[in-house]
């Protein structure tokens, strides 16, 4: 079965794992994974500010294809596109504002063939008609538990991980509708079902300090080791994340919360992909584990050793 | 000059009370509709429109309570399913369903009864004289010449 | 359908047709109304008068019924809602029967609303026109008569229903009080004590629960539930459960023993589950009645018996396993509701943690902590390790006056009770530090603003203005994160224990029965009064009245005098030889019916009932409302609605329209 998938720009050169091992892992579960064409950034955090109507123009341009394409349903992993796919479908769908200077602006549109150099244009209006799914989403409601159950070959035995939804998954909780903001689970089935063991502890839906890491660094940096340290204290083996900036924050950065904060031991991060795709039995080199700034190969043996050193 | 003629039906504890509150406000609209005060919207009958029509009317305006608000319980629930079936009767005697209107007005709201009321007569306007008397006066003078 | 003739009468019509100043005549040429109505077939006297409502207004009235032997009268003034039943008694003063009145609307629905004055002269013609073909045509009517049981309901046994018992007991009438508990007291009797005195909650209710449990016109029924109340206003039958006890309240001493038995333990809802209670329990040392209750639910089981322990060791003999729900059916006259409230769950407040955290309580569990017969005997202690907290946030707004997840509302007794828990932890923990976060400090009883300035200036009790965003764990300790708006700073707060202020919301298990009493809730499941000013303790359903927190968040003295206020109102119905009821009904014309049983569907209240043997409709007048639903529905105009026909309709429409 093929679905429409958008990695977003960041999966294609800062976290080629999450995108790796997203594909690999859906092969698994029979889909292939097929990315809409000439699709564009999507514009991360800055469409959704409000006067720039015009940045949603790029994501309705995205879905916009998906649709022409036949596809009725767009999956995506990283938080950040998830919410301005979503968020656009929502503006197109209830402002009437919104969905009249969108579409007037897509309606210049005019696509150009690289290669033969033929002109489309004349689209039709996008009225929101693509379903946007966060993976985790496609995952509970489209596959379902029992099938992944049933294709899982190397469940986790009980490795303790501390889901991390950061802030862009589940808020504002009207217009994506993934889960209650400040009581979710989602997440934390996905772990179970996987064979590990959710982690609870209080910092997993608050703010890794996002773009701040470029501006502020500092902040970012606070703000990334309170919620490590928490899944730490709390007795996680890993961080399990969505976002490839959360991502960024906490694993890259990894070196200057050390340095910043002497208590701090270390905690591996994890996609929440790359622990699907070992479990359904894909091969620890397709992982991408080597981009990870923080060691965290060892969590991905048949028997994952409980202590984390560095 | 046409100037549409509405015969309206409203329930004493809702509408009524929404027209009044629009009175004691002073807010002005048009003068095009007489009022019958009803105890409850459920006791309009189908009749009661028919001859409203006969008798001159252009357009008839029913107003009762929200749902769930009826001082009666659920008369404003038979009055809803009464007029929704009456209206699809009407194309069948050659009258407009957009002659009719069937509207929710709560005490408070007396400034949208206000507004109904031009919205309405601006209907009416628009879709012209009914007529319907003319036609069938002419017809029953017949019959008893 | 036949064209009405213009109907010769007899009738004599008498037209008043009021100025009110200038608010009719400055829009409405009301001479030329008068003047044009004098010839109008059943009109027999016409005039103009600047305010009919007055004195010498009325006195005109009255005179020129008698002098122009008029029978039937026409005030075309201001709504009917104002001076209907002025003009009524007017009437009625000079002999005539008050359903002979018209009270025709030109003033808020004509000259008030229309600028154009030759148009609204028309329209109030024709207005006056419709009510004139309805006058000629109106029946004299006399209201229908009923008796009155002099027997009162009262739903629940907390403060308010105690208070509206005894007033009503007093008064000299009967009064059954139900409350589904084992012992009244409601939740005014778990608390500690009460603001702004710090009276001892107990001590000052426990004296007005005896005087309950012994007043020779109060029939207390604990453990009982109402199940449907069927009739009407001044006749009502009521269903009550009574749940089975399994102990003789009769009998009981209190001695003890069988608690001591008893292997079950569960949770103690008195002391909001800090504590354990036997599966045979007494709910509280001051509980009324004083009897022990055996909790069916959570003993080891009953049939077949599977333990009997508690009755080997009852010397009194009370304990009856054999005891099963009973029916009972009560006559009464008056019912009030005082169902009470309940917090809003924790459950809900996902930021402070769901209901995880052992040290995050509600302020119900606070009271219980205080109070001097609780799980703690009086010491603070938190629930966790019953370590005595060095520093508690007190947290006000938890889940009030929240548009976006939780309520809208405010619940009105939090700041004042915030400023109790406060107060009174920094009197038993000098050396600990208390905070509240608040949005805003609400004190606007009597003394109420001088306790809370106490608090903050004697008991040097933190106040900070911001929202908590957040509580979470770490070791512990509770950490709060705020904000502090007047000087724009984020703050984290460390505490052992934290209290909420949850909202007040409706009562748990009552909505059920509201519907089945067809009592209006509004969107958050408060009672629904019949005026939210001027009647704000009945309800539009006739006989039914409303007292207490079941309305919405109010605190002891409101509540009190609610209390009294529908005991009051029950003293107005009971005090009164018959009641009166509208006969504007519908009958049932037994010649025209065909016995098609349609207009017996339309009722909502059962006045319609098919005669088996005659095959028609007949119609119990009492019940009757005077919708009209069943009227329009008749496809024999076998039902007319008294003094609103379908004759009368049809002739007023052709009035109205016709030029």
């Amino acid at each position: 079965m093929k679905i429409h998938y958008y990695p977003g720009c960041t999966l294609k050169e800062k976290t080629t794992a999450l995108d790796l091992s997203t594909r690999e892992a859906m092969l698994r579960l029979d889909v292939e994974l097929v990315e809409p064409e000439g699709w564009s950034c999507c514009g991360a955090e800055y469409p959704l500010t409000e006067e720039k109507i015009i940045g949603l123009a790029a994501p309705a341009r995205v879905m916009r294809q998906v649709r022409d394409e036949g596809g009725d349903v767009l999956i995506t992993t990283c938080s950040f596109c998830y919410a301005v796919l979503k968020r656009t479908n929502y503006a197109l769908k209830n402002d009437a504002l919104k969905h009249k200077r969108i579409n007037a602006f897509l309606k210049d549109d005019i696509k150009i063939n690289p290669l033969t150099k033929e002109k489309t244009t004349g689209f039709e209006d996008y009225n929101g008609e693509v379903k946007v799914l966060h993976l985790l989403e496609y995952l509970r409601d489209y596959v379902g538990p029992p099938k992944i159950k049933s294709r899982l070959k190397r469940p986790f035995p009980g490795l303790k991980i501390a889901p991390y939804y950061g802030c862009r998954l589940l808020r504002p909780q009207k217009e994506l509708g993934l889960d209650e903001p400040d009581n979710p689970h989602i997440f934390e089935e996905f772990l179970e079902l996987m064979g590990c063991t959710a982690v609870d502890y209080p910092f997993k839906q608050e703010c890794c300090g996002s773009y701040l890491s470029v501006s502020l660094p500092e902040a970012a940096t606070e703000a990334s080791y309170r919620i490590l340290r928490a899944a730490r204290m709390n007795g996680a083996q890993a961080v399990a994340v969505t976002c490839p900036l959360c991502f960024y924050n906490m694993d890259k950065r990894q070196d200057a919360i050390r340095e910043s904060f002497l208590d701090f031991g270390g905690l591996p991060v994890l996609f929440f992909t790359q622990i699907l795709a070992w479990a359904l039995g894909v091969d620890k080199s397709a992982l991408g584990l080597a981009e990870h700034a923080v060691p965290a190969a060892h969590l991905f043996e048949d028997k994952p050793r409980a202590e984390v050193t560095l | 000059m046409y100037e549409p003629q509405i015969m309206s039906f409203l329930c004493k504890w809702c509408t009524s009370a929404a027209a009044d509150l629009a009175g004691t406000s002073r807010i002005h609209y048009a003068s095009n509709a007489v009022n019958l005060r009803v105890m409850c919207s459920s006791r309009v009958d189908p009749q009661h429109i028919l001859y409203s029509f006969r008798e001159g009317a252009d357009g008839v305006f029913i107003g009762g309570c929200h749902p769930g608000d009826c001082h009666y319980v659920e008369g404003n629930y038979k009055t809803l399913r009464r007029i929704a079936l009456f209206k699809k009767m009407l194309p069948e005697l050659g009258i407009e369903p957009q002659r009719v209107r069937l509207e929710w007005i709560s005490a408070a709201e007396g400034k949208k009864y206000a507004q109904v009321m031009d919205e309405f007569t601006e209907q009416i306007r628009a879709l012209g004289p009914l007529n319907f008397n003319e036609k069938a006066l002419k017809r029953e003078e017949q019959k008893n010449e | 359908m036949t064209k009405p003739q213009t109907k010769k009468t007899d009738k004599r019509v008498g037209l008043f047709v009021c100025h009110c100043g200038v608010n009719i005549a400055g829009v409405v040429d009301v001479e030329k109304v008068a003047q044009v109505m004098k010839d109008y077939p059943g009109v027999s006297f016409s005039a103009n008068y600047v305010y009919m409502c007055s004195d010498p207004g009325q006195q005109m009235i009255i005179d020129t019924i008698k002098e122009k032997k008029l029978d039937s009268i026409i005030i075309a003034a201001c709504s009917p809602t104002l001076h209907e039943k002025t003009f009524q008694e007017a009437a009625r003063l000079a002999g005539l029967n008050p359903y002979q009145i018209e009270i025709a609307n030109i003033r808020e629905q004509d000259s008030w609303v229309h600028t154009d004055k030759d148009k609204a002269t028309k329209k109030a013609i024709r207005i006056v026109k419709g009510h004139v073909e309805k006058a000629i045509r109106n029946e004299s009517l006399e209201p229908i008569k009923v008796d009155v049981t002099r027997r009162a309901l009262v739903i629940g046994g907390g403060i308010s229903g105690i208070q509206a018992a005894l007033d009503v007991a007093d008064h000299g009438y009967e009064v059954l009080l139900v409350e589904k508990n084992p012992s009244i007291g409601g939740k005014m009797i778990q608390l500690s004590e009460t603001f702004p005195t710090l009276d001892c909650s107990q001590c000052i209710m426990t004296p007005k629960m005896v005087e309950a449990s012994r007043h020779p016109r109060i029939k207390l029924l604990t453990y009982h539930e109402v199940e449907s109340v069927s009739g009407f206003v001044g006749n009502f039958k009521v269903r009550i459960k009574r749940k089975p006890r399994y102990v003789d309240a009769t009998l009981c001493n209190l001695c003890g023993e069988c608690e001591k038995v008893c292997p079950q333990v569960v949770p103690d809802e008195f002391n909001m589950g800090l504590s354990f209670r036997k599966a045979v329990y007494l709910p509280f040392p001051q509980a009324v009645p004083g009897t022990y209750t055996l909790d069916a639910a959570n003993c080891l089981g009953l049939s077949p018996v599977r333990c009997g322990k508690c009755k080997d060791v009852c010397d009194k003999k009370a304990i009856d396993y054999d005891m099963k729900e009973k029916i009972i059916e009560e006559d009464v006259g008056g019912i009030i509701i005082a169902t009470g409230y309940d917090l809003y769950t924790m459950q809900a407040l996902g930021e402070y943690g769901g209901e995880k955290y052992e040290d995050v309580i509600n302020g119900l569990e606070f009271e219980r902590i205080l109070s001097a017969s609780g799980p703690t005997g009086g010491v603070i202690r938190r629930p966790s390790d019953g370590q005595v907290p060095k520093s508690i946030v007190f947290v006000q707004c938890s889940g009030s006056r929240d548009t976006e997840k939780h309520l809208p509302y405010c619940s009105k007794i939090c700041c004042m009770y915030t400023a109790k828990h406060s107060m009174l932890y920094k009197h038993r923990v000098p050396d600990g530090q208390a905070t509240v976060f608040y949005i805003d400090v609400r004190t606007g009883g009597k003394a109420f603003d001088e306790f809370y300035q106490r608090t903050v200036e004697e008991d040097k009790v933190l106040y900070i203005r911001g929202k908590v965003s957040k509580i979470i764990k770490e070791g512990d300790t509770l950490i709060v994160w705020g904000v502090d708006t007047l000087t724009g700073k984020k703050v984290e707060i460390e505490a052992d224990m934290v209290v909420l202020a949850m909202a007040m919301v409706k009562a748990d298990g009552v909505q059920d029965l509201l519907k089945r009493l067809k009592i209006s809730t509004d969107i958050h499941g408060f009672l629904a009064e019949a005026h939210p000013k001027l009647r704000p303790v009945e309800s539009l359903n006739a006989g039914f009245f409303l007292a207490g927190c079941a309305l919405g968040p109010k605190d002891i003295p409101e509540a009190v005098s609610q209390a009294s206020a529908a005991a009051a109102k029950i003293g107005d119905l009971f005090s009164q030889k018959e009641l009166s009821h509208e006969p504007t009904v519908v009958p049932a014309d037994d010649e025209k019916c065909s016995g098609c049983a349609i207009c017996i569907t339309m009722c909502p209240y059962g006045a319609r009932s098919m005669d088996k043997e005659r095959g028609v409709v007949v119609v119990n007048e009492v019940l009757c409302e005077g919708c009209g639903a069943c009227a329009a529905a008749c496809p024999c105009g076998a039902a007319q609605q008294r003094n609103q026909t379908d004759e009368q309709i049809f002739a007023m429409v052709s009035a109205m329209l016709r030029e």
